[in-house]
């Protein structure tokens, strides 16, 4: 009883901050949340040009949509994408910006990475919903019998890069160079991934220390998202077992890791932000 | 028990040379070097239920990383606290707020940090603005509102929590002299109500009116507790529980704090001209201070300087004897008093005191001859009055002595 009703608090708590950094993001801006369509639009058009146009990248045809468009093909995964960098750039910060807030006020502080993480998702829940109708409307394309599939796709990375933002956002409070290894990171890790590309492009008969560089490459776990996204709402398939599998325990691990590695760090972040 | 510390200990740690980055930590291996500072040690204080708990202390006495740790956001290091009851900590007043939201919007956000959900919020919502009288400015972001406004938002708030257990520190101090006294008004409601609420404040007659007990905390140690009127008396007069009535020292005054038999200085005193240990002056009289030092446990010639501070803190003046060192040694030391151990006494004669009537601190430190060290250091040791004389009444720090003259 006791615990539901502290549960049911920090639901609260994290429906506020998320809101607020929905509120305040587009702030006294003149465009406002015309800049959150604006991001992706850029995006595609630029990757399209240059991977589609200039470097004659080919989409897979859709299996069994029988599609075959690079816009959507990139849009797909671009998306969820965005969500993963946008997300875990700005938890990572969420907590040392918060400073004097952890300093005056006593609240669970898992909530500022969490609504960190949410807010960006919300976010994500219009794209995707404009995406459905958009290549429906354009293409012909309608996917939206996969919309179950696709909630569930995106409620497990949901809680795979809140258990990364948990990891992240603790170990910034103690080493400010977490904020900056992101960064760097973050622009290699997207081109590891099957988002401009199609992942048959990986060579399966080249390989290091004896092991297909289309194998290493998978130990990626994005590579499991992107490819199952790809799955629904382009091949408009159900993803394979493998990819579920693979989905769930990268999940589960990171989530698990995440939890424990914020309560070990939380105790004396009041002292250290 | 509201409240129950149980050898309550926080440390800090003091890192000289911060590692903010990750590479600085590998080279200096896994130990960072640095000193540990007990901000609260072996604390053992129990608050019932129900009352309105002072606590007072000088600056950096550990009364604020209390507070902290009462409201959970630091962990002790050793010891226990525990608190029973719904919490609400009044550490800083809106410090949730989101310059770009509205008040409207804070209340919400600030609510729902200090543990509201939407729905409490609501009931109480009118009641919160209005105390805060902000009905029409509620829908403005609160980074157009004044500081006045932002701090009235953030304690309305706070207040309406409905907390069993209030922890408060030092927020009265803001706001306009009515806001202070409804939030005055306030507190007495709540205590009327049977909350149990902390104060940590400077303003000993708001703890007097407001508390019913007070602690005192000196250095992170508990010095004092009980009445409120009596624990305040004592930290007036800085004579702490053990203290007896005949230990005031050598011939001086009850020292403010006190001198401990290591200590190389063994008194300090104002004297008047007849040698009289006296414990006022007239402003514009002669005084002179007398400190006595153990000179044989110094070892060497020692500088003695004197820091005069008004009441309130401000620096009036800081006198060395450096200039005159050997003379000052010498020509204080009676020749029969040169034999080992013996007191060295040395006076700082001022024909006139020059400043206003008031109240005044003295503090004393003895260094190397060089000035390079430090020996020793009594901060405020000595409280004394200046009397008005009556002669020209003057406002303001010093007084000039001056006489007017028509022509």
């Amino acid at each position: 009883m006791l615990d539901r009703l502290v549960g049911r608090l920090q639901v609260d708590l994290l429906v506020n901050l998320t809101l607020r950094d929905l509120r305040s993001k587009y702030k006294r801006s003149a465009l406002g949340w015309t800049w959150s369509v604006l991001n992706p639009l850029v995006a595609v058009v630029v990757y399209s040009a240059v991977f589609s146009v200039f470097l004659r990248i080919q989409p897979t045809t859709g299996d069994p949509s029988g599609l075959r468009s690079y816009a959507v093909f990139l849009l797909v995964t671009l998306l969820p994408w965005q969500f993963h960098v946008t997300s875990l750039t700005e938890a990572t910060r969420s907590i040392t910006a918060n400073g004097p807030l952890i300093t005056k006020i006593w609240f669970p502080r898992w909530v500022l990475p969490t609504s960190a993480v949410l807010a960006r998702f919300l976010t994500l829940l219009v794209e995707m919903a404009v995406l459905l109708v958009l290549i429906a409307v354009l293409e012909g394309h309608f996917a939206f019998a996969w919309i179950p599939v696709v909630l569930t796709l995106m409620a497990l990375q949901l809680l795979f890069t809140v258990g990364l933002a948990l990891m992240v956002s603790a170990a910034n409070v103690y080493f400010r160079d977490v904020q900056h290894f992101l960064g760097v990171a973050l622009a290699p890790w997207m081109f590891l991934t099957p988002i401009l590309y199609p992942l048959n492009m990986v060579p399966e008969d080249r390989e290091f220390l004896g092991i297909s560089y289309r194998t290493l490459y998978q130990l990626n776990p994005m590579v499991s998202w992107a490819k199952a996204y790809r799955n629904a709402l382009y091949d408009l398939r159900f993803p394979s077992a493998e990819r579920w599998l693979a989905i769930v325990m990268a999940t589960v691990v990171v989530l698990a890791v995440g939890l424990r590695v914020f309560r070990r760090l939380e105790p004396r972040m009041a002292e250290e932000v | 028990m509201a409240v129950s510390l149980d050898g309550l200990g926080k440390k800090f740690r003091l890192t000289h040379d911060r590692n903010w980055t990750l590479k600085a930590t590998m080279l200096a291996g896994h130990r960072t070097r640095y000193e540990e500072f007990w901000a609260l040690r072996d604390l053992s204080l129990e608050v019932e239920h129900g009352q309105t708990f002072g606590i007072i202390g000088g600056n950096g006495s550990g009364k604020s990383t209390l507070l902290k740790v009462l409201a959970g956001i630091l962990r002790p290091d050793e010891g226990t606290a525990a608190v029973d009851g719904r919490l609400s900590a009044l550490l800083e007043l809106g410090a949730g707020f989101h310059p770009e939201l509205t008040g409207r919007e804070n209340v919400y956000l600030n609510g729902a940090i200090l543990g509201f959900t939407a729905r409490e919020i609501r009931r109480r919502f009118d009641e919160i603005v209005g105390f805060a009288e902000l009905d029409r400015f509620i829908d403005e972001p609160v980074r157009n509102y004044s500081s006045g406004m932002y701090v009235r938002l953030g304690f309305s708030v706070a207040i309406h929590v409905e907390p069993e257990v209030l922890l408060v520190d030092e927020v009265l101090a803001v706001g306009d002299l009515t806001f202070q006294k409804r939030c005055l008004e306030r507190f007495a409601q709540l205590k009327a109500e049977g909350r149990t609420i902390i104060v940590v404040s400077h303003d000993l007659d708001m703890v007097g009116w407001l508390c019913d007990r007070t602690a005192w905390i000196q250095q992170g140690a508990l010095q004092a507790v009980g009445p409120s009127s009596e624990v305040i008396d004592r930290f007036a007069i800085g004579a702490d529980l053990t203290a007896t009535a005949g230990d005031t020292g050598d011939g001086g005054r009850p020292a403010f704090e006190r001198l401990s038999l290591d200590d190389l200085v063994k008194s300090v005193a104002l004297v008047d001209p007849n040698g009289h240990p006296t414990d006022a002056v007239g402003s514009g009289r002669q005084v002179s201070i007398r400190v006595r030092y153990d000179g044989q446990a110094a070892g060497e010639p020692v500088i003695v300087a004197l820091g005069l501070y008004r009441a309130d803190g401000t620096h009036v003046a800081s006198i060395n004897s450096g200039a005159t060192t050997s003379g000052v040694a010498r020509s204080n030391r009676a020749p029969d008093e040169k034999a080992a151990g013996e007191l060295v006494e040395v006076d700082y004669v001022v024909p006139a005191l020059p400043v206003q009537p008031g109240t005044y601190e003295l503090s004393v430190a003895l260094h190397d001859a060089s000035m390079r060290r430090v020996l020793e250091r009594h901060t405020h040791i000595l409280r004394f009055e200046v009397s008005p004389t009556g002669i020209d009444p003057q406002n303001g720090l010093v007084a000039l002595g001056g006489t007017w003259e028509a022509r």
